[in-house]
This record gives C-alpha cells, structure tokens and sequence, in this order.
C-alpha cells in the first residue's frame, strides 16, 4: 500500500520537476533573449513616427487680423493679439476655449498694429504700428499652487514705452527688433518703401547717471528692390532683408550709424516672403513664395571679401503656396512652417528633415506658434478660426542620415561626421554621428589584431606541434589564465605605465616589432651552427625557452639603441619630429598603446582556440604526412594549419569580438576622443567607452539615451553575429574531423 | 642556406619566438605589479640632499631616469635626475619634484629624520623638536622624545577610533533612525492625507520619539565636542629640512617612525602593520591614503548576491537544456545563443541593466513601495543589487555551460542504471547525475566570481561609486541594505588612477589594489582549472 502511494507520489514530483525545470529553463533562456528585445524596444522611438493630437479649432469673434498668437508651456494660457491692441488669453488644452482675460495695449493709442516682430519664444514681441513707432511687449506667465497644489498659470503683459521711430508717422510695414542687455536695435520698412536702421544704447555710469544714446540709418539707398521679410540675430550684430526678387541682402549693423551691405545672394526666384532665425541666432529659415524652404549660414569663405560667405546648407520639403509664418522652437534646431495653402510643416534643421504635415485649413495660415516645450502648435487662419494640436516628436534630431551621415552643423565649414552629444550652451546643436565612434571601435580593434594575431597564432602553432609536452602543460593553463585577468588593470597598465614608457621610447619600440622576430630566425641559425654535442643538450622543443634571454637582450639592445636612433633619425625628439615632418599630433594615450594592452588581452583567446583547433587535427594525418618524407615544417604548413585554418578563423572572429567590445583598456589608455584618423599616435573613442563616459549623464527616454542604447544594439548585433559565425565554423570543424 | 630555409627550421624558430614574447609579457607585467604593489609598505630611508645652491630637501627617492636631451651631439654624456618624494603637501603644494643629480651635492641619511603619516595632506618629512601634551613639553634635549612619540601617537589613535565611533556608528544610527521616523510620517501623510485625524496620534507618537532622538543626538554631539576638543590637546613641533617650523596635532598623525634608524625587524613590522592598514581601513585623501576596506567589502558582497541569484539560473537553465529539452535544431541553436552571449561585450550588459534593472524595476518599485520617499529614488538608481543582477546576466552563460558540461560528462550507463532500478527521471537527475555534475558547477561559479570580481564596464553604469558613505550591510534596521551603491577594486583602481587630482601620489595605491584584485582572481581561476582538470580526469573528455 505504501509503496503504491510512494510510486504516486514519485511520478508527482517528478512531473512536477519536469514543469519546474521546463518553465524555469526555458524562461531563462527566453530572460536572456530578452536583453536584445528590451535593447531594441528602448532604440525603438527614436525612429518613430512622430505623434499628432486631434485638430482643435475655435472662431475667434471680432473684426480684427491676428498680429501675434503663442503659447505658455502648459497649454494653460495662450495669447491672441488683434491688430487694434485687443490681447486674449485662453486656455486650449482639451480643446475648449476658456476666454481667461481680455487685455488691451494701451500704448498703441488709436493707431493699428501694422507688423510684429517675435523673439524665438514668442514671448517678446515688437509691434511697428501705423502711426510709425514700435512698442514692444513681453508676455509673462506666472505659475501658482492653490491649496490642492493644483498648477494655475496667470498671464500677464507688459508694455514698454512706444518708440516713435518715423517723425512722419507712415506705417510700419515690416519690423525686426532686436534687444541685448540695455542696446536696443530696430529695422523697419515703411509703406513708403523706406528701409531705415534704429539703435538705442543705454549706458549707466556713475559720473552721468543714465545716459541714452539714438542711432538712426537709412539703408534704402543700398537696396533697389521690395522689401517682403526681416530678421535680425540676437547679438544685433546681423540684420537679414529678403526681398521680392528672391535675394537675401545681408547687413552687417555692428555700427548702428553706419550699417553695410556686405553680402547678397540669389535665394530663390519668387519672393522671400518669411525670414528667421532657429535657436542660437545662426541658421536663418528662408520661405519664398513657392514655398520653397531653406537653411542658410555663414561660412568661412577665404574668396570673400569679409571672409565670410551665406550659403544655402538645408533644403525642405516645398509646401504649395507662399510661406507665411516661421516659428522656431526654443529646443533644438526645430521649426514649424505656415502656408498659404492652409498647411503647416514641421521640420528639424540637423537632421534636415520634415517631421510631419498637417492640413490645418483650406484657407491660407496666417500664422503659426510652437508651444515652448514643443508639444503643442497653435495656427490661425485668415478667417480668424484657430488651430490647436498637441505633437509628440521627442527625437526629431535623429534620422539615419544624423546618426550614419554627413551633417552640416552650424559653424562647421563642411559637412561632416563629428559625435559632440552636450554643449555648454542651451543652443547647442547635438551633433549625434555615430560614424566616428564606429570608426574608432574598428581603428582600436584592427591595431589590437594586428599585435594579437601574428602572436596569438604563431604561438598556438608552436604550442600544438612542437612544443615539449610537460612544458605545454605549463604554458597554456598559464595563457589561459591570462584571458582573466581583469581589463581594468590592463588599462591602468597601458595608461598610466606603458603609455608614459612607449612616448620616451617610440623608435626603440619600432625596432623591437623588426628586432625580434629577426632574432629568432638568427638563432635559428645559431642553432645549426652549434656543436653536435652542445645541441643535444637542448633538443629541439625548447626553442622558445632558449629565445626568452635572447628576447631579453634584444629588448635592451633596442632600448640602449633608442637614443642614438632618435638622435640620428628623429633629430632628438620622436614627437617633434613626427610633428614637423608628417604634421600628425603625437598624443600620449594612443591606438600604438591601445593595440599593446588590447592585443594582450586578446592574445590569450585567439592562442586557446586556435591552439584546440590545431590539437585536434586528428594523429594520423600527421603520422601520414610525416612518413612521406614530409619535414616537420611542412607537415604543420600544408597538413595541419591547412585543416585547421577554420578553426583559427574562428578564433579571430572571438578575438575580433572582444576586441570590439572591450571598454575599460580604451576608456583608459585613448585621450577617448571622437576623431577620424587611421593615424596610430592619437586617440579615438569607442562606441564602448563612450557608453561608459556619456550613459550616467544621459537622462533616461531622452535622445542622448536613446541613441547610446542604439550604440549598445550595435555593438550587441555585431558581437554576437561574429560569434555565431565562428561558432558554426568551429562546429562544421569537429565534424570534418570526426569523419576524417 | 636555402635548404636550411626549406627545412622550415627558422620558421619553428619564429613561432617559438611568439611563445617567448608571450612569457615574457606576462612575467613582466606580473614582476611589474608586484614590485610597485609590495613595495609601497615597505618604509624605505629618508634621504636629505644638500644641493650645490645649499637648498636642502628631505624625502623619500622613488625614482631615478636619464634626462631626454633632444638635439645633443652624439656621445653626450647622459644625465639622470632622481624623483623625490618631498610630502609635506600643506607646506610645498606638491609632494614630487624632480632633482637633476648633476645639482646634488651630498645625499644623507641622518638617524633622527621623521616620516609622519597623517590623516590629511599625506606624509611629512622632517625633524621632531619638541612635543607638547597639555602643556607639557617634552624637546629633544630630554632624550625620552621617541618613547613619547610613539605613546602619545598610539593614545590619540584610540582617540581616533572613539571618535570615528561616535561620529560614524552613534550619531550615523540616531541620524538614521530620525530620517525612518521622518519618512514614515510623509508614508502616513501620504497614504492618508495631510491633515487627516486618523493618523494623528500616530503622528504625534512618531514626532515624539523623534524629539527624544534629537535629545540623544544632542548629548553625543556634547561628547564629540568634548572629544575633539581633547584630540587639539597634543601638538608635535616639526622643522623641515629647509628651517621652516610646523606644529602638527598629534591626532592627525597615523603613525610615525624614524626609518633610517630601523632594523629590517622593525621595518618589517611598520610594514605589516601598513598592510594591515591597506586591507581593513577605510580610504582618506580623496582615495589616495589609507586602506580600501570597502572596497573589498563591497566587492565581495557584490560577489556573494550575483552568486546566489545566478547558480540556481545557471543549473537550473542547464538542467533543462541537457536533459528536459528535446535535442534537435532548436537546442542546439539555443545553446549557441547561450555560448555566444557570453561573448556579448559586458557594457551591453550594463546598459541593458540601466534601462531594465534601475529605471523600469527599480523605478516602479520606487512608486508602489516607496512614494515617500520621492522623487529621490531609492531602488531606481545604481546600487548593490542591480549590479549584482546585471553580472549575474553576463556570467549566468558561464555557469549554464559549465554545468552543461558537467552534466553531460556523467556517462550514460549511471542514468541507465539508475533507471533500472526504479528512479524516476527526477530523482536520477537529483541524486546521480547532479552530484557527479557539482565540480562542472563548481567550475561554472568559480570563472563567474572571477569574471565578476574583475569585471567594471557595467558595474561603473550600475551602481558603483568613489566613495560611498555607508557599507550595504551594517547595524541599522534592515542590516541589509540592497539599493546602496558601493565600491569596488577594479573601480577603484579606475577611479584613483584616472579621475584623482593626484595621480602620481595614488599611483603606489592603485599597484596594490592591482596586485589584490589579480590575486583574487588568478587565485580564482587556478582553482577553477584544477576543479576542471579533475573533472576530465575523472569523466571522458568532451570538449572541443
């Protein structure tokens, strides 16, 4: 009886034991799995479409046009300014218009709002009115807890005192304002079709108290042409007028009096009907009639007379009617275009490309306001019906050509791969080319092997065939050991003491790479010549034991030597020398230092794999071989290494592997620089070590993340696709030779 | 000749000169280390040097190297310098300086020459003239001066301990337990409601026993003045070698001797006693000084909680590979899969660690579990156990092919035997197969320790840390604490040798964590080979 319920009991647990282990293994090896599908999910939204809300649109009541509309960060409180002063706040968000507040301008008198000029953030605005002056407001909001901590933002407006720029009070058709600290800079263009420079300088002294300085220019003289759009950058130093036959003029006003026309080009061939600047005042967004949209900046220019030259860097995508209204976003180098054709574009300057497109209306867009935080978008039409949307496009910068491209950034003279992720500076454009760390992944890698290999190899060979068995059991337990020892002291190695070593002694470390393997062959040939009874004493077997002093001496023959060559060959000084003759950089922590430790670390991998590969040759070819006359030389070139070529394939790729993996030897002994030369006394930087320098400052779902998670896949993509392939190697290897 | 060549004698030549450049390779790495590591403790002589301008210099030579002369004539006599250890940071700003020889007059070695290590601005080099306790003074005319010395540096040492003692172990626990308190009333607020009069007399408990934790805090604090107060009690006057006088508590003084006028007993014994210093204290000076006591804690520890999440993952995916799967394509591509991911570079790791383990685990445990204490996270930043769980991921391949191997070396005749004589598969697994399997295990854990143990990349990006206040485990409530971040011997060698402003002074320091962290894992593998070597000796070999 009992024994039935034990036998019932058995099959339990032992079913049960079967569910256990099936579940618990199989999740584990799915968990593993999982790392890659976690990876890849976290890369995923950076090539993600970008997200669009629901269009919200409300008829604004009153007999006015728009002069400007913008937004708070929260979609709490938006503004409206009609034309005859009136000032709307209203909250958006969910798609009611809740009127919060009615304002008025009330400097602007009886006279009408005729044109406006907006800093980036919609938040300062400057208004040229009808009677010839220019009040400029800024739009404040402020934001409050109650006692639920509920947010509650109140908005406010705050005039300045209206300038009276044209004695003779014609309107103001066109305006660009510009402020910075207490310097005030204006350019306006009147109905009358005068173009006319206005500067204001407020300094504060002690002696005289505050004193106001005024600047007036005309500049209609320098240009024949109809004015249809300005900008102005916010150093006041630039003032950009587009015109109707499609030129851009630029001015250089760094002299308020006496302003110059340095620079004109042929922009397009209908008229540039919006002019601005994106974040950081130096890509100027054109739109010309057609709807043509381009990026242009100045570039280093040795032909031109200031040395500068405005070229055309990006083009969009065209709309199908005139651009009406530029806004650029106040994060990154993003900007939202208006249409006459009741479009609005959303497009990204570094990665040049247009995000999104929305029909807003059928009518023309008036124009268009980003919220500051880039998530929402207002529009209005000329009917005054307005439009609001909420975006969600986090990772606007990133498209293949961005990360894999040239890119012309700003201020760089060409296009190029450069990885710069943060600047000091909010206006920073992120430079995201994983280009040159790729390349420095594969520069560090190949120097790495080019040590590696011939040693790793060589030595296996040795190793396998002609070794002393009772010394192979020494050495190879002993390079295997080698494998662990820990990267990080590699590196603190390499970096700290062989780096510093390796710079004082550069032509010594060259002649070693020749010295040595001519030593061997040079006692070889000693060897021949010995005296049968001294040769007997060390058979053959031993040949590497007896090159270690011979090693040793050739070592400090060539360290001895280095002075002279230095002096003979390098005029004293290797790194003076390389400088002056090659103009290449000599940095301390280079790839020659890299490729040493990392070779060394490498080494022990390729020796172990390869040596087994070779091991297993299976006897009876060699016996084979050998009885035909074959020397031993032979019979390891031609029968040996030949069969076992795929096996030492294989360990190349593992070391390949590692190397490109390897993080802690190239943080550590690389200046981890992210430049492109195959040049091997300088740096560079890997995609490793630059996950290990840049992930702890990254902020988690930002693009930075994001982006070195896409450096992580890579690197896992990479890695475990040589592996497999070597590992398929290796196992067709054991089958070929378990038929032979 | 060329039938020499054909004979390929110079080429066997050439690969046995592949072998030897390895050998050499590593012995000189490993001399290189172990002369720098073991030679820091060692309390080598004083030097004074009387320069041709008569400046005077006392210290310690570390170094001494040929000067580059770029652009000399051919057969140019060369000329060396030496590298003096000068310390005595607060007076000259730098405790190195290179000294051309051609400029030295004379070297000494006077008897009475003082080396004191101190607790801040390293070691001052110099001469003991007077030593006042309360008062008292005792100069060097009074010949008793040395006996003094060494008394009074060890009483003010105890001094020390009580101090570190009450500072770290009383005050850091009343601290600790103020802030528990503190957060269980933002717990109760939260979860409640501000001003709800349910919780009020909980609150009201609370805030009491938190007002009686400030009265304690405010008694040692009392007792710490007092303490430290006593400790300004003694000073030694010190003059360097160029004249200039210094007074130095004795407090801040670890340890004080003459060496050039010590035997090697004696040397031996400041020695060990330095050594004993190196491993069991903790690090002062920006981790350039002192011992790396917590990073060796911290590394173990790490070392024991990866072990322990990842053997029963490791056999248990074994277990179910080699004899519950069917084997067919599929295994066998898995356990590629599984080969190759122990080839995936180790940061990948980290970053999968970083997004998974911190920001999606630990981040929601941090909502459901800990709100009061947002938005500082608690388990949704690096610590102990999110390292420990990212290794555990990098080296559970290791394990699952050792134990792989181990499993399958049983021959087939126990698992026949053993089912005809009734067992089950489960218990042939359990009590035949797994047994015969535990050296491959043993195995498998041992290279995934070591790997652990040397590993950084992704420990830097999960949780390890320069410095870090506390232990993960010590005497506070819940004596385990997982979310901490800690340190580590292979970060710290990182760290010290590349990030400290004084790199030439951690320099030694680093060798010696070098040289611990290598032995630690040498010592690893070396038994993990021999495990592994009896294993095959035992069971038919199928490796390959």
């Amino acid at each position: 009886m009992s024994h039935k319920i034990s036998n019932r009991r058995k099959r339990l647990i032992d079913k049960a034991a079967r569910w256990v282990v099936t579940i618990g293994g199989a999740a584990i090896i799915a968990w593993l799995a999982a790392i890659f599908i976690f990876i890849s999910i976290e890369v995923y939204p950076l090539f993600g479409k970008p997200k669009t809300g629901e269009v919200f649109s409300f008829k604004i009541d009153g007999d006015f046009r728009p002069a400007a509309i913008g937004m708070d960060g929260y979609h709490e409180s938006s503004y409206i300014i009609g034309d005859d002063g009136r000032v709307f706040f209203f909250s958006p968000a969910g798609g009611q218009t809740i009127l919060k507040g009615l304002n008025r301008l009330n400097n602007l008198k009886d006279s009408k709002i005729t044109s406006v000029s907006r800093s980036g953030d919609n938040r300062e605005l400057a208004f040229g009115t009808s009677d010839g002056g220019i009040l400029s407001v800024k739009i404040k909001y402020k934001i409050n807890y109650d006692s639920n901590n509920k947010r509650i933002i109140e908005s406010e407006i705050e005039e300045n005192d209206l300038i009276q720029i044209i004695p003779e009070k014609t309107p103001i058709k066109l305006a660009a304002f510009g402020k910075k600290e207490s310097d005030i800079a204006t350019a306006v263009y009147t109905e009358d079709r005068r173009f006319l420079l206005y500067g204001r300088k407020t300094t504060e002294s002690l002696l005289d108290g505050v004193k106001t300085e005024d600047f007036h220019a005309d500049l209609s003289s320098f240009i024949n042409d109809k004015i249809t759009s300005l900008a102005m950058d916010g150093f006041l130093e630039n003032l950009y007028a587009g015109a109707e036959s499609g030129n851009i003029y630029h001015f250089d006003i760094r002299e308020r009096s006496s302003p110059k026309l340095i620079n004109t080009v042929k922009a397009s061939i209908s008229p540039i009907t919006a002019l601005s600047f994106l974040l950081g005042d130096v890509s100027l967004v054109a739109g010309d009639g057609q709807g043509g949209i381009n990026i242009w900046f100045r570039v280093r220019d040795e032909t031109a007379e200031t040395g500068w030259r405005l070229k055309k860097i990006h083009t969009f995508k065209s709309q199908n009617g005139a651009i009406t209204s530029i806004s650029p976003s106040i994060r990154g180098k993003g900007f939202l275009t208006a249409s006459l054709d009741g479009t609005v574009y959303s497009h990204f300057a570094t990665s040049e490309q247009t995000r999104f497109i929305i029909q807003h209306s059928s009518k023309p867009i008036y124009m268009v306001s980003y919220s500051p935080k880039n998530d929402g978008l207002l529009s209005i039409d000329t009917e005054n019906i307005l439009y609001y949307q909420t975006i969600n496009d986090p990772h606007p910068e990133i498209s293949l050509k961005s990360l894999f491209g040239r890119v012309w950034y700003e201020g760089y003279e060409k296009e190029e791969y450069v990885w710069q992720s943060t600047g000091g500076t909010d206006d920073f454009e992120s430079k995201f080319s994983l280009l040159p760390l790729i390349y420095g992944t594969l520069k560090g890698t190949v120097y790495a092997l080019l040590f590696a290999i011939p040693v790793a190899v060589l030595g296996a060979i040795y190793t396998s065939l002609f070794m002393k068995p009772w010394l192979k059991g020494i050495i190879k337990p002993v390079i295997e050991t080698m494998a662990a020892l820990p990267s990080v002291i590699l590196g603190f190695l390499a970096g700290l003491w062989l780096a510093p070593l390796v710079e004082k002694r550069i032509p010594a470390i060259m002649l070693m790479l020749i010295v040595l393997p001519f030593l061997s062959i040079l006692s070889s040939l000693l060897y021949r010549s010995l005296p049968p009874s001294l040769k007997n004493k060390f058979n053959s077997g031993n040949e590497s034991l007896l090159l270690i002093p011979v090693f040793i001496f050739g070592m400090i023959i060539c360290l001895w030597m280095n002075y002279y060559i230095e002096n003979l060959l390098f005029a004293g000084d290797f790194r003076n020398w390389y400088y002056n003759t090659l103009g290449l950089r000599y940095d301390q922590r280079n790839a020659l230092v890299v490729g040493f430790a990392m070779g060394f670390a490498v080494i022990p991998i390729i020796f172990t794999i390869s040596e087994d590969a070779l091991s297993n040759v299976p006897k009876h070819l060699i016996s084979g071989s050998l009885a035909l006359g074959a020397t031993l030389w032979q019979t390891a070139v031609r029968v040996v290494l030949a069969s076992a070529s795929p096996g030492i394939f294989s360990a190349i790729m593992i070391g390949f592997g590692r190397a490109v993996g390897e993080t802690m030897i190239v943080l550590m002994a690389t200046g981890n620089t992210p430049i492109m030369e195959w040049n091997i006394f300088n740096g560079f930087r890997t995609l490793s070590a630059n996950i290990a320098v840049e992930i702890p400052e990254a902020p988690a779902g930002g693009t930075l993340y994001r982006v070195l998670f896409l450096a992580a896949l890579l690197l896992f993509i990479i890695t475990f696709m040589v592996n497999t392939a070597a590992e398929v190697v290796r196992q067709r290897l054991k089958k070929r030779y378990a038929q032979m | 000749m060329k039938k020499f060549i054909k004979t390929g004698e110079p080429f066997i030549w050439l690969t046995g000169g592949a072998v030897a450049i390895s050998i050499i390779m590593i012995v000189a790495i490993l001399l290189l280390i172990m002369k720098n590591g073991l030679g820091f403790f060692w309390p080598s002589d004083i030097a004074l040097l009387t320069l041709k301008n008569n400046e005077k210099l006392l210290g310690q030579i570390v170094n001494r190297e040929a000067i580059p002369q770029p652009g000399a004539e051919q057969g140019t006599i060369l000329k060396y310098r030496i590298q003096l250890k000068m310390g005595n940071r607060d007076i000259y700003g730098l405790d190195f300086k290179w000294i051309d020889v051609e400029d030295i007059k004379g070297i000494d070695y006077p008897e009475n020459a003082l080396c004191l290590e101190r607790r801040e601005w390293g070691n001052m080099y110099g001469f003991v003239k007077e030593l006042k306790i309360d008062g008292a003074v005792v100069s060097v005319a009074d010949g008793n001066i040395r006996s003094a010395l060494s008394s009074s540096v060890e009483k003010y040492g105890e001094l020390h301990k009580r101090i570190v003692f009450v500072a770290k172990k009383e005050i850091g626990q009343i601290n600790y337990d103020m802030e528990r308190l503190r957060l269980k009333i933002r717990k109760l607020e939260l979860e409640y409601g501000k001003e709800n009069p349910a919780i009020k007399e909980r609150i009201e408990n609370i805030s009491k026993e938190i007002e009686r934790e400030k009265g304690m805090y405010e008694k040692k604090s009392l007792e710490l003045e007092e303490l430290y107060k006593k400790s300004r009690e003694a000073v030694i006057l010190m003059s360097t070698a160029d004249g200039k006088e210094k007074e130095i508590p004795v407090y801040n003084v670890v340890r004080s001797y003459m060496p050039n006028d010590m035997g090697y007993f004696k040397k031996t014994g400041i020695y060990l006693s330095r050594l004993w210093e190196f491993v069991s204290d903790d690090p002062r000076e920006a981790n350039t000084e002192g011992g790396i006591f917590p990073a060796i804690f911290g590394t173990v520890m790490m070392v024991i909680i990866m072990s322990i999440a990842v053997v029963p993952l490791g056999v248990l995916a074994a277990i179910y590979l080699n004899e519950y799967a069917r084997q067919g394509t599929l295994v066998k591509t898995v356990r590629i899969a599984v080969n190759n991911l122990a080839g995936v570079p180790s940061i990948v790791f980290g970053v999968f660690g970083i997004g998974f383990f911190i920001y999606f685990i630990g981040g929601t445990i941090d909502k459901l579990f800990f709100p009061e204490m947002l938005p500082a996270p608690t388990y949704g930043t690096g610590g102990i156990l999110w390292a420990s769980m990212t290794l555990a991921l990098l080296t559970v391949p290791v394990v699952i092919v050792a134990t792989e191997e181990g499993l399958s070396a049983a021959p087939r005749e126990w698992r026949e035997g053993s089912f005809a004589l009734g067992a089950t598969k489960f218990e042939t697994i359990w009590k035949v197969i797994l047994p015969s399997a535990a050296p491959g295990i043993m195995t498998g854990l041992i290279l995934a320790m070591a790997r652990a143990a040397g590993e950084v990349a992704p420990l830097m990006i999960t949780g390890v840390v320069k410095l870090a206040p506390s232990l993960p485990l010590d005497w506070n409530y819940p004596f385990l604490h997982l979310e901490r971040k800690f340190m580590h011997l292979g970060f710290h060698i990182y760290d010290v040798g590349f990030q400290s402003p004084n790199v030439e002074a951690a320099k030694p320091m680093v060798y010696t964590t070098t040289l611990l962290l290598i032995g630690v894992v040498v010592l690893l593998n070396i038994f993990a080979i021999l495990i592994r070597n009896r294993l095959r000796k035992k069971y038919v070999s199928s490796t390959f």
